[in-house]
Parts: structure tokens; C-alpha cells; sequence
């Protein structure tokens, strides 16, 4: 056999190819793309000839691509004689489609972009199809159904066209995930997703205990896709597409992927009996109502698709059967529709183009004015009728038979001629009644246009159809023999059954059950046919419940008011809750461990929370030896945290209403920490902390200016609902405390191991050159840190710069406050406006008072950062100390005052220091050591006597300019907001002017 | 003085998480800082506590001094929680700002 | 020491000096500043894929590159420890970076001050916390990343900003305090700060010891978890997300990405040996994971506003990598990186896509503008300056639309882009393991999770194409939106990596697979970090590899003489 990778890789890529192609062309070059468009299908239709020997030979070609090797996901392709049998059907009815849509589109739609969908969608299909890989099934199966998604609302300024395309999308996709997933399991069962393999695994399938759950999933993927009810809903609703489409998606493709697929996996899947109380009820059900529903549709396009429902439930009914003849006959009654029905769709097409509506009751008599199209029209619709002589008669006359077979012994099963014959006898009644009322009868005289055949060409295709659908009903044996029995090998191979295509196979029941069809159809119709031409759209006793409307209903409630409550439900836009959920977790998280080790039985959990605490707290090592526990129960230090701990209690409690008061108290708890760090050894933590201390209640001070007053009560927080709140967070907050408290004991009363610390210890002085460990570890040892630290500081610091540029403070913090207003009245009186009453009054001893400290305080920084190698200080204290040199100035004099004496860009001074830290430490890398590594030697400097002067030192000085810009970039931020609110008000007074020179009231 | 210490940090952590839960952003900022505070000593509590045994070098031998690492991750957590401290409150004076309340959520629903 | 090895230092240093730079000169928003962060990101991009192809050399084999700052020995000072995982976040930060700084000159770095020195203070921040091997230092990288991150949330101010900013921070400020508080006990516990030595130490922990190291963990885990915004941590996120500026939300994709990465590395790096995988040991991460995929996928049927969509689309990417990796072995990790990548990518796209889609409407017909209200989410007016940028692109709503439809595909894993590879590579595995796998319990997981994430792909599907249909095929004729190219180009360039992805599936899947086998050899990495010896001069004596005796069981040996001053010579 002739090696086929390119011509099969061809086939699949050649419609995507000129699909990118067509997109991208003009707008205006219709003729262009149509013949793009009809080339590729002829192209694709000519591999499948070249194929064809290869096919009907019984061989199967392959061509594969490694794609995800490792996951058993290969691209390859598999082209038996069913898969071959549709690619023949999807190019060459395609090719039709295209040559018919180039007359049916009009001018003024976007041909390129109808072109480009319709490519597309023959490449998705042809992937199906000839898929050799479940999961790339899958993959252009899903494709297939944005394709149509697209193509239906190509008109997608038409409510109906976007409301259609979502709903198909949103079914066939639903069934597109089930049936990955379904073929997921296949994959596991059988444990290859390769077709080959997949098919060739004989009862594997049936007999896992699996099988059902991949039954019912793969199945949800085909019934959604053949819109089998309950899912056929949506293929009515995708008539708003443009006709073409309808014509090759919703007759002759799309909707045959699901029964397609059905067949494809029969050989493996269909030995059982779920398999058949699945699909033949489905089948049978969708049978009768498609063709009931059929016949009382008053769209042309309407009828149409309610037949095709009709249609495919037939052949899913036969498949569901499960006896070879049947499949046989289903896939022979796969063609025939595809013929007859494409062909019919384009004549509906053909009526709606020119007679301007597809309106059954409006239409009538077009015999005269179009007779080709009418008889056409007349051909295609018998053949759908069964009537003999035309193709849809042989698979019909099949169907029959088969449905008298017993195959399962079951009432059902009994009933089935019935039901067969009873739908015969729909079809006969709506194809009668298509032809009646739209081509005999009275000529309809308010037709939007004057009605008249087409131009040849668009004729052509729908006759060239019809012509197939003669040809075979007549000479079965000569035409369509070859290429049938291609198909059936494809799908049953060596199960292949006998069966012959005559037209006459003597007096069957089968023939009887044609001829009951024809005659009671027939006399259906004429029953109807008054009812029918005055009635409304839609069933006499269903119209009330349309399957459209309830998906619509079900779609609303699932995915927009019940995922809203239960997205408010599980979720929250309240920071309170937030943080509540946040704190619980945490503390669960700190138990879980010890509750873990008791594996979740909460006695045993309590217990062994409690053998822990006994441990830890009466554990000998703290009671007796006094090694760890030095200095026991110390009464200074005792009373520091009596005191310290009062102070955070209070702040707790005082928080909400004095907002003063709760800031002081937390000063005193945080100073109650810092004696803390003295007294344990930690003076740099000591001193750190309590510069940090400062600066920070200063800046809360600048900010509480823009809290809004709270002098009275807040009516709500009496509310019991609040109390019982307020309860619930004190136990949360209480057992967060307790929890945190039992960690640190826990630690604290435990051995320490050998620490880094340690040889930190031993190695700072010789290698880092320091005696202040700390520091040295600052600045070498974890200098990285320092560098990120400041960084932070740094963002923060612009950050804070940047919101401030664009406050707008709130209206009722416009005002002044008191003390100040008081004071400005009392400076009005007796200073003339304009000059400054704060320097000459207003805080005056104070102020003289720190602009003497200013070169003091300056000098004391320089000290405490130069000596911090070896002793308490070091680049961030010198820096805070600085800043707080300028802070006090700001208090002092306020911001105007200082700015026309000192000139400090913060942020150069952020940058700069940013730059020195990390240039110290690539000055290493000159050295060929790593960055940040360091070097040092002592020098003697005037006033600060035998320093340091490690490159470490440069590193700091960084940090000191960083952390100086910071800070006061952060102050002037805060500090000029209330000069920027007079700026906002309308009328800026002179004495509002004087007011908001002291900086926020401080 | 393990006990006390140990004590002072739950007092501390849970004021400072109790006026975390409240709805005023002031109240948050105090209950944060308390709650650096916490974690501070917490922090330096992990280098178990020593009298008298600043660790500079020079004269005593390592057994001898705390444990520094800790009073080094101390410092810099202490620098961060500042920066950290000073963005909130500005983000709550302009929060105060633009919706003319000082609730956490922005609006006067309940507390 | 080669100029090759300080290359790994480059992803956090480059942008930290460029912001110096951009401070130094004062950059509100300048042309220089502007010029030095497109320089500094490009820069970073072609680092990153320099470093990519270092680590990933030799495949599953490849070693992991260490480098020591300060010269101290890794468990003294602070080391940076490339592997193929840090490298390949490092790369997709790259990527992100550079599409969100292009994008954002077009107008958005002008919303306000300092967005170019913040964001890259946020690259530093993401770069150091996937380069560094210090459990502090990650804690200091983080907070890099977070305070950068507050400054980008807020840029631009205004009422929805603020409002969320506020959240954002509160919630973190005290997952930092749960950070610190676990890697101290850690250190109580261990007494290093080292993850490789940690790791080593475990070991050798007496109960009492133990018992603290695994609260730490715990806690730890949590501070990690509400970076990864798992349910019931993650409702900052939706709201923050949604409010930011588009090139800050495409680069905040990669936020909770970075929970899951700290996760990722510390759960395997702590379990001690022949424990299997800690993350699966407690369903913990596997039901948080659901509930957050299902959180999120509610969120997005319930969210009008595209960005809100957008946001909690975040929230499901990142429920369904907690979810996989809390029910999955080894195997499923690798698929599961796969899907970070890809989601990562279509995420930052959409986010870039949202605001050029929504631009060309008039905010007056706006149905949702009172919905919109009710969300917090209030265009204001003064943090877009209103000139529409750059000259229109023809087609526009055409390419726009195929964006939004290659999105919609990616995030709702259907073919035929990187986003359906995905979800089958972690299904197909999930399944396997279930299938053959140790765990009994793993099986009903696997089931749940492929039940899961196959509905949440429809869920996705039906809420992006509601929102596709009303912002694209309007009932009202609308008109095309002015669309420069320096904003197309990004989105384009994120999604055709996606197509990318997906043609090259093999060759990633198998990148992958190698790093998590990589991941899985913890020794590999313990023995690279520690038994690392620093560098010893060639000439000067002054500096002999004795400076640094170890003093505990791990690190280079050598000879202890009284150590020399080091350094002194220079």
C-alpha cells in the first residue's frame, strides 16, 4: 500500500488551512473564497478517490504524529471504510454547500468570515471522523460544536441567531465534556486511548465494572450532539442559521457525529443490555415525537428539522438494537439522510431566497412559478417518505424488518413494528404535506417577492442530491452497494452480516408495514390538513411546554440565581469575616498537629493536647533545674508587664471612642517590649523599637486628624446581635492568645538545639570583623535581608507618597478642629492677618526649644550609626534617629516652616540608598567573591576614635539613607494633606491658611 | 519569668486579634501593632531568654551570650510591621476619604 | 569566581538597581523611567530563558545551581538555589512582566506615581521569592513582593481601589504575622533557617521538638494558603483583582501562583523520607482545593463585570492546583505544573483583553453600571487619563474577539488550546493513579476531582460566553474600540505562547516531568545546598577556604586553623 501520512494528513489540514487563508482576505472578495472554499472540499474529496481502492480492498490507512507521547495522546489518523465513508460524505456534500452558498449568501454578509467558519467546521468534522485517537475525537469533537456555535450566529445581530448559537453551544459542549470524560474511562479500561487498540479489545469494555458509568457518559455526548429528546431541543432553535448551514451541519454532518460515534464504538460497547434499554427507548421516542412535532411545524426549516430529530432517532433506535443487520441498516439510513435531506433544506433555501418567507401557511402554489425547484423539492421529500423506487425506501423497508426481529423478549420489544409503522405514517403525513402546501394548491398572492427558479448553478447542487437519492433507490446494487458495504466493514468487519439491497424482495411483512405507512399517511395528512393550514405554530396539545423555554428556565436558575446565592453564601465582601475565618484557620492550624498525632477522635485529642501541656508546663525542667529559667519570677520586670499588659487590654477596650487614649496605651505596652529586649540582652531590639515607637505614634497622630469625630455612641453596638458578636470574637481572640501564649512556653521551656546562632557567635568577630553579632548579622551574615528590608521600607514609603497625591479628604473633616479654631480666634484678635501667629505663639517655647535639639539630635545619629558594628546602633537607628530630627521640626514649625529652610528630596535619598547597599555588595563580585561579601579594617577616626570601617560600613549608610527618606517621605506625605485641603476648598481664608500651617493638629 | 513572658505575649496577641475582628480601622491599626508586638517577642522568645549576656563579642565565649539570629530576625520584622503599619494607615485615611467612613468596609452597615 | 555564576543573582538585583535608578531621578513617570523599566523587564526576559536553559540542562538529571551571598557557608548566611522549577518561574514572571510593562505604556503607567519603580519592586519581590533557599529570607521576598504589590493594587487611586486595597492588606498583614510566627517556631524547633538544613534536621528532632516543627509547618501553611487564595482565605482576591489596572492584575496572575510554588517546594523539601507526598497526607488541601474551584466557578456564573469574572476565574485556577496537588503523586504534579503555565499565561491575557474590550462601550448604555456599584467597582474617571491611546487597528473587533474566544477556550480547558492538554494530562494522570495507585482514598478523589473540573469547565464556558455575546455581539451597533498595537501585541503574544504550548505539548510535558522528578529527589537538592563549599581565593592568601570551618555536621570540611581575617587583604 502506498505510504499515506501526507495524503491523509492533507485531508485533515487542507480545510483549516484555507479556512486561516480565507479569513484573512478582503471582505469584498466573494468569489474568491467561495472558490477557495470549493476547491479544498473537491480537493478533499479527490483524496478520498484516491483512497478508495486502498478502502474497498478492506485495508486501513493510518498516519501518526507523536503529540504527548507520554500521556498516550498521539496525533493519528485512521481512515477504515466508515470513517472514509463519511469524509467522502462531509467533502462532497460540502463542496455542494459551498457552491450553494455562494448564490444564497447576499452581498452585503461577510463572505470571508462565512467561508472561513464553514472550512473550519469541515476540517472539526473530518477530524472526528477520522480520528484514530479517542481524546483527539474528543478534541475535534468540541470543535465541531464552537464551529456551528459560530456559524449560527453568524447573523449574531439577530436576538434569535445569538440566543440559538448559545444554547447549541452550551448542550452539545455539556455533551462534549461527558463524553471526555467517558472516554477517559474507555482509555483506563482498556489502557490506550488508540482506536486500533480500543477496538480490537473485544469484551473488555462490556464487562468492566466500569462500563456503565462510560455508557451513560459517552452516550449523554452522543444523544446531546444527534439531538435525541430530551436534548433535541436545540436543533430546531439553530434554524436561525443561514441555510447553507443548516443544510450541511444540521442534516448531513454535524448531527450525524453523535450517531456516528454510536457506531464507531458498537463493535466494543453494544454487547450489552444496558447498551440496548439506553439507546433504543431514546431512539424509538425521539422517532415518534420528532416526526409528530414534524408535522405540526409551520416553518419550512422548522418541519425540516424536527424530521431530521426524527430521522436520527431512527437510526440510533437501530443501533440500539444491537443486531449486526441493524447496524447495517442504520448506516445505510445515515446516507440516504444526508442525501435527501441536504437536498431538501437547499430547496427550503431555495423558497425562502425568493419567495421571501418560509412560512407554510403563507406559501402555496409555487408549482407554476418555480416548477424545478418543485420537483426537486418532490423527489428529496419521498425519498424522506419512503417511498419506494428512492433510496429511502431500502433503508426503511431495513428499518422494518429489523424492528420485527425479537431481540430482547419484552413488551417493548413487541411494540416496536407499532411504533415503526405509526412514525412511517408521521413522516408520510409532514413530506406530503410539505409538498401540498407549499408547491399545490391556491397560489399564494401576498408573497414578499414574485417567486421564480434560481440561477442554474444554485439549483444544481439541491438536483444533484436529489438525482443520488433516484439513482440509488433504483439501482441500489450498481451505485451504492460498493461503498455501503465499505461503511458496514469499517464498523462490524468480520461480524458483517448478509444482506441484500434489493428493491424487491417479494411480499414481507416489511412491505406490508411500507404500504400501511403510505396509506395512513396519506390519509393523517388529509385529516389534518384544514386543522394544519389555520393553526398557530406548534402541537395541538404540547405547544405548552416547549423544551426551549424550560432549558431556559433551568440555565437561569442553575447558572445565574442559584450560583449567586450560593457564591454570597459561601463567600464574603465584609473584612471582619475575612479575618475572622482567617484567625479560627490559623488556630485550628496550630492544634492540628496535636490533634493529628490523635488521629481525630477528640478524646484522644484532648488528651494528648493535655499530655502535651502537662508536659511542657510542669515539665521538671523548669520547676527544678533553674538553668533555663533565669531569673524566676522577677518582681521589676513582673510589674512592667502588670503594667504592659493592662496598657493592651485597655487599648483593646478603648480603641473605638477614644482613639487617643488607645494609641498612648499601646505606646505603653509596646514600651513594657522594649524593656523586655533590655533586659533580656537585646539592646538593639530595645533601641529599634522604641525609635519605631515614636515615629509610628506620630504618624498615627497626623492621620487621626482625618477620623471622622466619635463622641457618641453608635446606636447599633447595643443591639444584642452585636454583643453576641462582640462575644464570639472575644472567644476567638482569647484562644488565639492562649494558643500563642502555650507556643512560646512551649518553646521557651524546651532545650535549645545546637543554633546557627551559635556559630554566628564564634565566627562574627574573626570573618565579619564586628562585636555586635546582632549588627554583624545585619549587615553580613543576613545582609540580604537588610537589602530586602529596605526595599520594602522603600515601596511602602512611595506607595504612601503616591495615594496621598490623590486624597480628597472627607467633607466633615474639612473643618479645623477646636483646640486649634479656638486658638486662631484668640491669635486673630490680637495679630494682624497674614502674619504668623504659630511662630510668634502658638506652641513658641517648644518650638525654639527642638529647633535648638535639631544638631543635636543630628550629631547623636552620626554616633549611633558609626558605632554600630560593635555596639548597640547601626545604619536604621542612626537613620530613624535623623528622621526624627525632622519630624520634630515639622512639629515645631510646621511644614511650610521647614521647607523654606531645608531643602530634603526623600525620594533621591530612597533611590541612593537603595543603590549604595547594592553596589557595596557588587563591589565584591570585583573580587571575585560572591555579593555582599565583606571586608574590613579598623581606623582611627577623630571623635569617633578606633572604627570599623568595613565595606559593611558603606552597606549601612545605605540603610541609613534609605531609611531616613523613607521616613520623612512617609511624614511630609501625611504632614502636607491638611495644606492640601485648604487647596481643595473653595474659599481658602486667610485664617484656614494660618490654621494648616502647623501641619495637622499635633 | 517564662510564665510571665509567655502570658504577656497571648495578652497581647489576643487584643491586639480582638480589635483586629472590629469593624473601625482604627481599631485594626492599634490591634495590628499589638499584634507585631506579639510576634516581636515571640520572635526573640524563640533564642530562649538570658540576663546579662548581650551578645557582643569579645571576653565571654558563645555558651555564654543569647542567641543573636533571633534578635536579627527581631529587627527586621520590626522594620517591616513599621513600614507595613504606616501603609495602612494612610490606605485608611484615604479610604476615610473617598467613602466618608471609618468602617473596614467602607459603608455604615451594621458593625 | 566566573561572571556565569552571579547570573542567578541578576533576577533580583537588575530590577531592584533599576528602581534605585528610577528614584534617583525622581521618576513620577518620565521617558527615562519609562525607558529604564522596558529595558530592565527585556533584560530580565532574556536572563531568565539564560538561566532556564542552565537549570534544565541534562535533563531530568540536571543539578541545582547554589549560590552563597556574603561567601558564608549556606546554613550561616543566606543562599540562592536555582532549580528547574524556580527557573521556570522565573521565566513565566519574565513573560508576564514584559507583556504587562508594554502594555502598560500605553497609558496606564501614567495612571499615577511610581508605577515603574513599584512594579519592578514587585519583579524583585517574585524573583527572590522563587530564587531564594532561606525560609526568612522568603518571608523578607515576600513581603518585597507584597508591599510592591499594595502600591500597584492602589495605583491610580480611587474609590473601588482603595476600598479593596484596604482589604488586601489587612488580610495579608496578618498572614505575615502567621508567616513569622511559623518560621520561628521552625527555627525554636530546628535552630537554622536554612530549607535544606531544616530539612536535614528534621530527622533527628525529639518529640517535643517534632511536635513544635509541625505547628510551625502548619502555620506557615496557612500564610502560604491565603497567598494561593484557597477557600475560605481567598475573598480578597475577586474584588482586589477586579479593581486593579489591567497590566497589574495580568501581573498579579502570578501572585497566588506563588503560594502554591512556596507550598509546592517546602511540603516536599519537609516531609521526611519514605513519607510520600505530606500535601495528600491530610485531605486538607485536596477539599480546600474543591471547594475553591467550585467557589470561584460560582463566582464567575455570578460576576456581570468582566474583570470580577476574570478574578475569581484566578481563584479557580488556583483551587484546581491546590486541589490536584493535594490528591496526586509525583506524576500528577508534572501535568499539574503544565496547567500553571497555561493558566497563568491565559489569565494575564485576559486580563490585558477585558479592558481593550470593554473600551469601545460607552459606559452610559452600560447595563450593569448599578451592578457594577453594588461590586464596589466604580470606573473613576481621574486614573485613566481619558485620550484614547494610540491610532485604531482595522479589524479590531474581529482579532478581539478571536482573543477573547482563545481565553475563553484556555480557561474552561476546551480544545483546541493548551488549557484542554492540560486538564486531560492532570485527569489522565489523576485516573491512573486511581487506577494502580497506593492510596485506597485516592481513588474516590480522583473521581470527585475529574467530576469536579469537568464541570467547572462548563460552568466557564457558559459565563465567558455570556459575557463574550454582551460585550461583543451587542442588540445596539458599537463602535470599534481605538486600539494601539503595543496593547494588542501583548495579549497576542500570551496566547499564541498558549498555541505554542499546546503544539509543543511533548517537549513541555516532558520538561516538566523531569522537574518534578527533580522535586522529588530532595536529597539532590539538600546535598547541592549544603554540601556547597564557598569560595576560596586563587591567590591571596588571605583568604583560605579555613575562614569557614563548619562547625555542624553539613557543609564543606576542611582543616580548622585559627581563622585569618577574611577579606583583610583587599
Amino acid at each position: 500500500m502506498p505510504d499515506a501520512k501526507l495524503p491523509l494528513t492533507l485531508m485533515l489540514f487542507l480545510p483549516f488551512a484555507s479556512s486561516a487563508a480565507t479569513a484573512l482576505m478582503p471582505a469584498g472578495a466573494r468569489n474568491l473564497v467561495a472558490w477557495l472554499a470549493g476547491l479544498t472540499a473537491l480537493a478533499v474529496f479527490g483524496l478520498g478517490l484516491w483512497a478508495a481502492p486502498e478502502i474497498y480492498a478492506g485495508t486501513v490507512l493510518r498516519a501518526q504524529y507523536a503529540w504527548l507521547p507520554e500521556y498516550g495522546l498521539n496525533f493519528s489518523i485512521r481512515l477504515d471504510g466508515f470513517a472514509w465513508a463519511f469524509a467522502m460524505i462531509v467533502s462532497g456534500i460540502g463542496a455542494l454547500v459551498v457552491l450553494y452558498a455562494r448564490y444564497y449568501m447576499s452581498p452585503d454578509d461577510s463572505a470571508p468570515r462565512f467561508f472561513a467558519f464553514l472550512l473550519g467546521f469541515m476540517g472539526a468534522m473530518l477530524g472526528v471522523v477520522i480520528s484514530g485517537n479517542l481524546i483527539q475525537l474528543v478534541f475535534f469533537w468540541e470543535l465541531t460544536s464552537l464551529f456551528s456555535f459560530l456559524l449560527i450566529a453568524y447573523w449574531h445581530h439577530k436576538d434569535a441567531a445569538r440566543d440559538g448559537a448559545r444554547m447549541a453551544l452550551t448542550v452539545t459542549a455539556a455533551g462534549g465534556l461527558s463524553l471526555f470524560a467517558g472516554m477517559l474511562i474507555i482509555g483506563h479500561i482498556v489502557g490506550s486511548y488508540e482506536l486500533d487498540v480500543v477496538l480490537s479489545s473485544g469484551r473488555t469494555i462490556v464487562d468492566h465494572a466500569m462500563y456503565p458509568a462510560a455508557l451513560a457518559l459517552v452516550a449523554f455526548g452522543a444523544l446531546t450532539k444527534s439531538a435525541q429528546f430530551p436534548f433535541h431541543f436545540w436543533l430546531p432553535r439553530a434554524m436561525t442559521a443561514p441555510t447553507p448551514v443548516s443544510a450541511y451541519l444540521h442534516s448531513a454532518t454535524m448531527v450525524k457525529a453523535g450517531v456516528f460515534l454510536l457506531a464507531r464504538m458498537w463493535p466494543v460497547m453494544a454487547a450489552s443490555d444496558y447498551w440496548f434499554w439506553v439507546f433504543t427507548p431514546v431512539g424509538a421516542a425521539t422517532l415518534l415525537i420528532g416526526a409528530f412535532l414534524a408535522m405540526f411545524q409551520q416553518d419550512l426549516k422548522g418541519l425540516l428539522a424536527y424530521s431530521t430529530i426524527s430521522h436520527l432517532g431512527l437510526i440510533v433506535l437501530l443501533l440500539g438494537l444491537g443486531s449486526p443487520l441493524a447496524a447495517v441498516a442504520a448506516i445505510f439510513h445515515m446516507i440516504n439522510h444526508a442525501t435527501f435531506k441536504a437536498s431538501l433544506f437547499m430547496a427550503a433555501g431555495i423558497i425562502d431566497h425568493e419567495a421571501g418567507t418560509r412560512d407554510i401557511r403563507q406559501l402555496g402554489g409555487l408549482y407554476r412559478a418555480m416548477p424545478i425547484t418543485a420537483t426537486l423539492a418532490m423527489a428529496a421529500a419521498a425519498a424522506m417518505a419512503g417511498v419506494p423506487l428512492l433510496n429511502g425506501f431500502l433503508s426503511k423497508e431495513m428499518f422494518f424488518a429489523e424492528t420485527i426481529e425479537s431481540h430482547v423478549d419484552s413488551a417493548f420489544d413487541h411494540t416496536l413494528p407499532y411504533l415503526a409503522t405509526l412514525a412511517g405514517m408521521f413522516s408520510v403525513a409532514y413530506s406530503l404535506r410539505l409538498i401540498d402546501q407549499v408547491f399545490f394548491g391556491p397560489e399564494a398572492t401576498d408573497l414578499p417577492r414574485k417567486p421564480h427558479d434560481p440561477a442554474i448553478w444554485m439549483l444544481a447542487p439541491a438536483a444533484l442530491l436529489a438525482l443520488m437519492c433516484l439513482l440509488v433507490g433504483v439501482l441500489p446494487t450498481w451505485t451504492i452497494s460498493g461503498f455501503l458495504s465499505a461503511a458496514v466493514f469499517g464498523v462490524l468487519g468480520a461480524l458483517t452480516p448478509e444482506y441484500s439491497l434489493a428493491v424487491w424482495h417479494g411480499l414481507t411483512p416489511a412491505l406490508l408495514m411500507s404500504v400501511v405507512a403510505l396509506g395512513g399517511g396519506t390519509l393523517t395528512y388529509l385529516g389534518l390538513k384544514d386543522y394544519l393550514s389555520g393553526a398557530v405554530e406548534g402541537p395541538p396539545l404540547l405547544r405548552r411546554l416547549s423544551g426551549k423555554r424550560l432549558f431556559e428556565r433551568a440555565i437561569a436558575m442553575l447558572s445565574w440565581r442559584w450560583a449567586r446565592e450560593l457564591e454570597e453564601l459561601l463567600g464574603t465582601n465584609r473584612l471582619q469575616s475575612q479575618l475572622r475565618a482567617l484567625v479560627v484557620i490559623m488556630v485550628l492550624a496550630g492544634c492540628w498537629p496535636l490533634l493529628a498525632g490523635a488521629g481525630f477522635s477528640p478524646a484522644a485529642a484532648l488528651a494528648s493536647v493535655g499530655v502535651w501541656l502537662g508536659n511542657t508546663w510542669l515539665s521538671p525542667r523548669w520547676l527544678t533545674s533553674s538553668a533555663p529559667m533565669v531569673g524566676m519570677f522577677d518582681p521589676a520586670l513582673l510589674l512592667v508587664w502588670a503594667v504592659g499588659v493592662a496598657c493592651a487590654v485597655g487599648a483593646a477596650w478603648q480603641a473605638k471612642y477614644h482613639r487617643l487614649v488607645a494609641l498612648i496605651l499601646m505606646g505603653g505596652s509596646g514600651l513594657a517590649t522594649s524593656i523586655t529586649f533590655v533586659w533580656y540582652s537585646a539592646p538593639d531590639l530595645a533601641l529599634t523599637q522604641l525609635l519605631v515607637e515614636i515615629v509610628t505614634v506620630v504618624l498615627i497622630l497626623l492621620g487621626l486628624r482625618w477620623m471622622p469625630r466619635r463622641d457618641e455612641l453608635i446606636p447599633d453596638d447595643q443591639l444584642t446581635s452585636a454583643r453576641l458578636r462582640r462575644l464570639r470574637d472575644l472567644f476567638i481572640a482569647i484562644a488565639a492568645g492562649c494558643g500563642v501564649a502555650a507556643l512560646a512556653f512551649a518553646v521557651l521551656t524546651s532545650e535549645q538545639t545546637a543554633t546557627i546562632g551559635d556559630e554566628m557567635i564564634r565566627r562574627a568577630y574573626p570573618e565579619g570583623g564586628g562585636h555586635n553579632v546582632v549588627n554583624v548579622i545585619l549587615v553580613d551574615f543576613r545582609g540580604f535581608d537588610t537589602l530586602g528590608e529596605i526595599t520594602v521600607l522603600g515601596a511602602v514609603a512611595i506607595t504612601v507618597f503616591a495615594l496621598l497625591r490623590r486624597f480628597r479628604p472627607a467633607r466633615d473633616s474639612f473643618a479645623a478642629p477646636d483646640q486649634k479654631r479656638f486658638q486662631t480666634e484668640y491669635d486673630s484678635t490680637r495679630y494682624a492677618p497674614g502674619k504668623d501667629p504659630i511662630n510668634a505663639h502658638y506652641m513658641l517655647v517648644q518650638g525654639v526649644i527642638i529647633r535648638l535639639l535639631f544638631p543635636v539630635i543630628c550629631a547623636m545619629a552620626a554616633f549611633l550609626f558609626m558605632r554600630g558594628h560593635d555596639l548597640p546602633g547601626g545604619g536604621f537607628i542612626g537613620g530613624l534617629t535623623f528622621a526624627i530630627a525632622f519630624i520634630l521640626q515639622y512639629i515645631a514649625g510646621g511644614a511650610r516652616w521647614v521647607e523654606d529652610r531645608l531643602v530634603v528630596l526623600p525620594v533621591r535619598w530612597i533611590g541612593a540608598g537603595i543603590l549604595l547597599a547594592a553596589a557595596t555588595g557588587l563591589g565584591a563580585l570585583l573580587f571575585g567573591r560572591p555579593f555582599l561579601t565583606t571586608a574590613f579594617r579598623y581606623v582611627e577616626l577623630p571623635l569617633f576614635g578606633k572604627t570599623p570601617m568595613a565595606s559593611a560600613l558603606s552597606f549601612d549608610l545605605g540603610v541609613f539613607a534609605l531609611v531616613f527618606g523613607a521616613t520623612v517621605l512617609m511624614l511630609i506625605a501625611i504632614a502636607h494633606q491638611s495644606i492640601r485641603v485648604y487647596r481643595t476648598m473653595e474659599k481658602a481664608s486667610v485664617r484656614e491658611k494660618a490654621a494648616a500651617r502647623s501641619g495637622g493638629d499635633v | 519569668m517564662e510564665p510571665v513572658i509567655a502570658i504577656a505575649i497571648g495578652v497581647l496577641t489576643g487584643s491586639g486579634v480582638w480589635l483586629v475582628l472590629r469593624p473601625r480601622t482604627f481599631q485594626v491599626i492599634v490591634g495590628l501593632s499589638l499584634i507585631s508586638y506579639a510576634v516581636n517577642l515571640f520572635i526573640f522568645s524563640m533564642g530562649r531568654l538570658k540576663v546579662g549576656a548581650p551578645t557582643f563579642t569579645g571576653g565571654a565565649g558563645a555558651s555564654a551570650l543569647a542567641d543573636p539570629a533571633p534578635q536579627a530576625l527581631v529587627l527586621t520584622a520590626i522594620v517591616i510591621s513599621f513600614a507595613m503599619t504606616a501603609l495602612l494607615l494612610v490606605v485608611t485615611i484615604a479610604s476615610r476619604g473617598l467613602t466618608g467612613s471609618d468602617h473596614v468596609d467602607g459603608r455604615e452597615d451594621g458593625l | 569566581m566566573s561572571w556565569t555564576q552571579h547570573l542567578i543573582l541578576a533576577p533580583i538585583l537588575l530590577p531592584m538597581v533599576v528602581a534605585g535608578l528610577m528614584l534617583v531621578i525622581d521618576g513620577r513617570s518620565g521617558r527615562i523611567t519609562a525607558a529604564l523599566g522596558v529595558f530592565s523587564t527585556f533584560a530580565l526576559l532574556f536572563i531568565a530563558i539564560v538561566l532556564l536553559a542552565q537549570a534544565s540542562a541534562g535533563g531530568a538529571q540536571s543539578a541545582v545551581q547554589v549560590y552563597q551571598i556574603g561567601n558564608w557557608p549556606s546554613r550561616l548566611g543566606i543562599v540562592l538555589a536555582l532549580d528547574r522549577l524556580s527557573a521556570m518561574m522565573l521565566a513565566l514572571t519574565a513573560l508576564l512582566a514584559t507583556a504587562a510593562m508594554v502594555f502598560s505604556l500605553a497609558r496606564w503607567h501614567k495612571a499615577g506615581s511610581f508605577f515603574h519603580p513599584l512594579f519592578q519592586v514587585l519583579l524583585v519581590g517574585l524573583n527572590g521569592a522563587f530564587l531564594t533557599g532561606d525560609l526568612f529570607n522568603l518571608f523578607v521576598f515576600f513581603e518585597i513582593m507584597l508591599a510592591a504589590s499594595y502600591g500597584l493594587a492602589l495605583h491610580g487611586s480611587g474609590h473601588a481601589r482603595v476600598k479593596a486595597g484596604l482589604h488586601y492588606i489587612a488580610v495579608n498583614l496578618v498572614a505575615s504575622s502567621a508567616f513569622l510566627i511559623g518560621v520561628s517556631l521552625i527555627y525554636g524547633a530546628t535552630g537554622s533557617l536554612n530549607m535544606a538544613d531544616i530539612a536535614s534536621r528534621i530527622g533527628d528532632l525529639d518529640a517535643h521538638g517534632a511536635m513544635l516543627f509541625r505547628v510551625g509547618a502548619a502555620v506557615l501553611g496557612v500564610a502560604f494558603l491565603v497567598k494561593a487564595a484557597i477557600w475560605p482565605l481567598g475573598f480578597w482576591l475577586p474584588t482586589t483583582y477586579a479593581a486593579a489596572g489591567p497590566p497589574v492584575a495580568a501581573m498579579f496572575a502570578i501572585m497566588t501562583k506563588v503560594g502554591v510554588y512556596a507550598i509546592l517546594r517546602l511540603g516536599l523539601l519537609f516531609t521526611p523520607d519514605g513519607q510520600g507526598n505530606v500535601l495528600a497526607a491530610s485531605g486538607l488541601l485536596l477539599t480546600g482545593g474543591l471547594i475553591t474551584i467550585i467557589y470561584g466557578m460560582l463566582g464567575m456564573l455570578a460576576s456581570q463585570a468582566m474583570a470580577r469574572l476574570a478574578g475569581f476565574s484566578v481563584l479557580t485556577s488556583s483551587g484546581t492546583l491546590l486541589a490536584v496537588m493535594g490528591a496526586g503523586n509525583a506524576n500528577v504534579f508534572s501535568a499539574t505544573l503544565y496547567y500553571l503555565v497555561s493558566s497563568t499565561l491565559a489569565i494575564a491575557a485576559f486580563f490585558l483583553l477585558i479592558e481593550l474590550a470593554e473600551r469601545g462601550r460607552a459606559r452610559a448604555d452600560d447595563v450593569l453600571a448599578v451592578t457594577l456599584e453594588a461590586y464596589g467597582i466604580v470606573y473613576d474617571e481621574d486614573s485613566e487619563d481619558s485620550r484614547e491611546a494610540g491610532a485604531a487597528v482595522p479589524a479590531i473587533l474581529a482579532i478581539l474577539g478571536i482573543a477573547f474566544m482563545a481565553c475563553a477556550l484556555l480557561l474552561s480547558g476546551l480544545p483546541p488550546l493548551s488549557g484542554f492538554i492540560a486538564k486531560f494530562a492532570m485527569l489522565d494522570a489523576l485516573l491512573d493513579q486511581a487506577r494502580n495507585g497506593p492510596a485506597p482514598g485516592s481513588a474516590w478523589a480522583a473521581w470527585l476531582l475529574v467530576a469536579t473540573l469537568v464541570v467547572s469547565g462548563l460552568a466557564t464556558l457558559i459565563a465567558m460566553m455570556r459575557a463574550g455575546i454582551r460585550t461583543f455581539w451587542p442588540s445596539f451597533e458599537r463602535e470599534a474600540p481605538r486600539v494601539s498595537m503595543i496593547e494588542l501585541g501583548p495579549v497576542l503574544v500570551l496566547l499564541a505562547l498558549c498555541v505554542g504550548l499546546t503544539i509543543q505539548a511533548g517537549p513541555a510535558m516532558r520538561f516538566v516531568r523531569h522537574t518534578t522528578e527533580q522535586l522529588a529527589e530532595r536529597k539532590l537538592y539538600m546535598d547541592a545546598v549544603l554540601k556547597k563549599p564557598v569560595v576560596t581565593p586563587q591567590a591571596s592568601a588571605a583568604h583560605a577556604p579555613a575562614a569557614h570551618a563548619p562547625a555542624l555536621p553539613a557543609g564543606a570540611r576542611t582543616p580548622v586553623p585559627t581563622p585569618p581575617k577574611k577579606g583583610a587583604a583587599r
